[in-house]
This record gives C-alpha cells, sequence and structure tokens, in this order.
C-alpha cells in the first residue's frame, strides 16, 4: 500500500497531519528530520509522497529533496513542503529542487486530502 | 494616552501624594502607568514580583530624607541594575559625597516645576526605542490570528503593548527565535506557565480522541506546541516585515545571550528596551485560560528608518493552508 512520510521536527505538526492523514485511511510514517527522512525513504520503497517541513534541524527540507533527487536518484517519490515559509525565493527554489507543491501553515487537512490521495498514488 | 503606541510601567517611589497627583497628566500623556510602592518594607517584593518594568521615578525625600533616598536606590540598582532610575529633585540641602553616590546610581533627575527634563529622561531611558506603529499593529494581529486556531473555542485577549527594561523572565517554560532582516535583528521570545497551558492541551485531547482514552499530555507536549506556536508566529512575521526583496542582514555580529536559571534572568547583551505583548486565551466552556507573553528584543540591530511592511491583506495570512501545486 502506498505511504505518506510526514517530515517535521515538531511532534505537535507531526501528530497533526499523520493523525489526520490516518484517520481519512491513509498509510503514514513519520520522521524528525531531513537526515531522519532520507533514512526512512532508503528503507521504505512503499513512501509515494512526502510531506515536508522547511526549517528543521540536522537537515533542512529542501537540503532533503535536493539529497533524494541527486544522491538517491529517486525522481519518482512526490514532495510536498508544508511550512511557515512563503517567499518567492524559497518556492523557486523548491520548484528547482522537484518540489509538486507548497503549503504554508497551519495544515488544513480537507483542502489537501484529495490531493494527498492522487500523489501518494 | 496615545492608544497605538506602547506603554511603560514605571514604579514610582514618592511618598508625596501632592507630587503623585501632579505627575497622573504627565503619567498619561507620556503612555506610562505608575505602580506606587505605597510601604518601603515591600520595595524588594514589588521589584522581584513585577517583571515588566521599564523605570523607576524615585523622589529624593522618600524616606523622609535624602540620605534614606540613596540606601532605596542603591537596593534597587542592587536588586534590578537594569532599570533607569529618575530621581526627582526636592531642593533639599545635600552633601557632596552624597550628592555624587546618588549620581552614580540615577541616570537622570528633574524638578517638579519643570517636566520638560522628565519628558527628556523618560524617551532617553525608557522609550529609547521608537517601534513604528505598523510594527506593532502587525506583530498583534498575527499573533493573535495564530494563538486564535491553538485550540477549538478560545478567545483571545491582549492587553496594551509595553515597552519593558527589565530582564526577568516570565512563566515557567520560553522559546526563543532569531529574527533576521535588513532593518532588525534579534529575537522573540514566548513565554507561559505550565500548568494552565498543559490543562488546555489535555482538554483538547478529550474532546478530539475521546474521553479518558486520550493520552495524558505531558510537559513535552507543551514544548512542542509552543516550538510550533513560535515557528508560526516567525514565519508571519518574515512574510510581512523581513520580506524586501534582496534583504540581507546588514551584520553577521553574534553576541552571548545569558540565562540565569537561578534568578529567572535573560540577558540579550545590549539595554535596549523589549516590547512585550501579553495575551490571554479563555475557553468560555470550561473556564481555562492562560497567558501567553511574547517579547521583542532587537539586541543586535535596530534601524526603524528603514522599516518596511509586506502589506497584504491578514485575511490572506490567515487563509493559509491551500496547497500551491507547481
Amino acid at each position: 500500500m502506498a505511504k505518506i512520510l510526514v517530515v517535521d521536527d515538531s511532534s505537535t505538526v507531526r501528530d497533526e497531519v499523520a493523525g489526520f492523514l490516518a484517520k481519512n485511511g491513509l498509510d503514514v510514517a513519520t520522521a524528525i528530520d531531513g537526515k531522519d527522512g532520507l533514512t526512512k525513504l532508503k528503507t521504505d520503497s512503499n513512501i509515494k509522497l512526502i510531506v515536508s517541513d522547511v526549517n528543521m534541524p540536522n537537515m533542512d527540507g529542501l537540503t532533503m529533496v535536493e539529497k533524494i533527487r541527486g544522491e538517491l536518484a529517486n525522481k519518482t517519490v512526490n514532495v510536498i513542503m508544508l511550512t511557515t515559509e512563503s517567499s518567492p525565493a524559497m518556492k523557486e527554489r523548491g520548484k528547482a529542487a522537484g518540489v509538486k507543491g507548497w503549503i504554508v501553515k497551519p495544515f488544513k487537512g480537507d483542502a489537501v486530502l484529495e490531493t494527498f490521495r492522487k500523489l501518494a498514488g | 494616552m496615545n492608544t497605538t503606541k506602547p506603554v511603560s510601567k514605571v514604579l514610582l517611589v514618592d511618598d508625596s501624594p501632592a507630587h503623585t497627583e501632579a505627575l497622573k497628566p504627565f503619567f498619561d500623556e507620556h503612555n506610562l502607568i505608575a505602580l506606587k510602592v505605597r510601604d518601603s518594607g515591600r520595595l524588594t517584593t514589588v521589584l522581584r514580583t513585577n517583571i515588566d518594568l521599564g523605570g523607576v521615578l524615585l523622589a529624593d525625600d522618600y524616606g523622609g530624607s535624602i540620605e534614606q533616598a540613596a540606601i532605596v536606590a542603591a537596593r534597587i540598582n542592587a536588586l534590578r541594575p537594569e532599570l533607569p532610575i529618575i530621581l526627582r529633585r526636592s531642593g533639599n540641602a545635600t552633601t557632596p559625597a552624597l550628592a555624587q553616590a546618588l549620581q552614580s546610581i540615577v541616570c537622570a533627575s528633574f524638578d517638579a516645576a519643570d517636566l520638560s527634563t522628565l519628558r527628556t529622561a523618560v524617551d532617553q531611558y525608557i522609550f529609547s526605542l521608537d517601534f513604528p506603529n505598523a510594527l506593532v499593529r502587525g506583530i498583534a494581529e498575527i499573533t493573535e490570528a495564530r494563538l486564535g486556531a491553538l485550540f477549538d473555542g478560545v478567545t483571545v485577549r491582549r492587553d496594551t503593548p509595553s515597552v519593558v527594561r527589565d530582564r526577568i523572565i516570565f512563566g515557567e517554560v520560553f522559546s526563543l527565535i532569531p529574527l533576521e532582516g535588513s532593518w532588525c535583528r534579534g529575537y522573540m521570545l514566548m513565554q507561559t506557565k505550565e500548568e494552565p497551558l498543559l490543562a488546555m492541551i489535555e482538554r483538547e485531547r478529550v474532546a478530539n480522541d475521546g474521553g479518558a482514552d486520550a493520552a495524558q499530555a505531558c510537559f513535552r507536549d507543551l514544548n512542542s506546541l509552543l516550538g510550533e506556536l513560535t515557528n508560526l508566529i516567525w514565519g508571519a512575521f518574515k512574510d510581512r516585515f523581513l520580506a524586501q526583496p534582496g534583504a540581507r542582514a546588514a551584520s553577521q555580529a553574534q553576541v552571548p545571550l545569558l540565562v540565569n536559571h537561578k534568578h529567572r534572568y535573560i540577558s540579550f547583551g545590549s539595554d535596549n528596551p523589549q516590547l512585550c505583548f501579553q495575551y490571554l486565551l479563555k475557553h468560555a466552556a470550561s473556564g481555562q485560560s492562560v497567558a501567553i507573553d511574547q517579547r521583542f528584543v532587537f539586541s543586535l540591530n535596530w534601524s526603524p528608518e528603514d522599516f518596511s511592511e509586506n502589506t497584504v491583506d491578514i485575511d490572506d495570512l490567515v487563509e493559509s493552508g491551500e496547497l500551491d501545486l507547481f
């Protein structure tokens, strides 16, 4: 079953987003930062969509995406950023790195659930 | 009182009813809130319990003589050296030694017959930073919107923002995040008490997850919530006030922050006043409430002449959560 990986250093956000997705019948995993996200992605081929914060310790979300596309050569997993960052420059960097979409926090699950389902395949 | 400007609380250490009465219009006109110390024996307690003071106004005949006033000034200075002490001169004769001792403690003095020197001292030592109205209003709007979305059914009340010169930590837990822009550099603090916020988290969990099965909230849940709240406000602050294209901090200078746990004291390495907001979250149905204290400390750079605001409608800011697909 396709799985969604929620990457955020805040347990409040991880619980909120992962809890919402699980309640709506989606298979969910979580990671606490970009580094952890990379590790989880390497070891779980069911992950088809990543919902990630940008500002995190150890490895930020955009660096994680750059490594997914570069080092891991994974061009298929979809990545959505869920962040307080909304500057066009930051979004451009995300787009260039291969991010599929951008959500400015706070998370409103109902508004994005169907798109998440489609992106998770 | 100018209601668009921050206020500042000053401790009025003056036992002359006539003078304190005469100063009232001045306080109103200059956005000062006077806290009177009625009993000199309680001065230490008052200084220790009032955590958001902007300064002290001391009469040089407080306690009956200039010698007594000098002792009080020394006590205040020993307890709260960060608070500017402004002295009201009564015209009583003093010895050169005593005058010099007082001079080394107080930052300015004034004569009740000429309040222009008091005005200058207040501007120089209490309201020494001019916070743009748009900044003060914007911070309040950003924060109230995010606090209101924190829990179901809460209302948010905000006190008039204040300028604070003391360094005392409020509550039991605080978050700290740097603010880096071309016109300002410093920090935002969000401070609160543990038990009332935990109670709100607990109530929300029970309401959402269903009765007794809900996991009990612990301090880590509170830490995480406060961290995320800080993150949300920080993001909105950046969008609104630090979003100039190509804006970069002019300097990368840093100074150590000092936290003294025992004395509940935090120093940012600068004497700059802090801009303080107090919010009260209230859940009407349960009667629960929690106070959130928010402070802005622009300790590394403050150039309000370069201040700019990204005038995105506040409703657009609140209506986040939409997916922008590339």
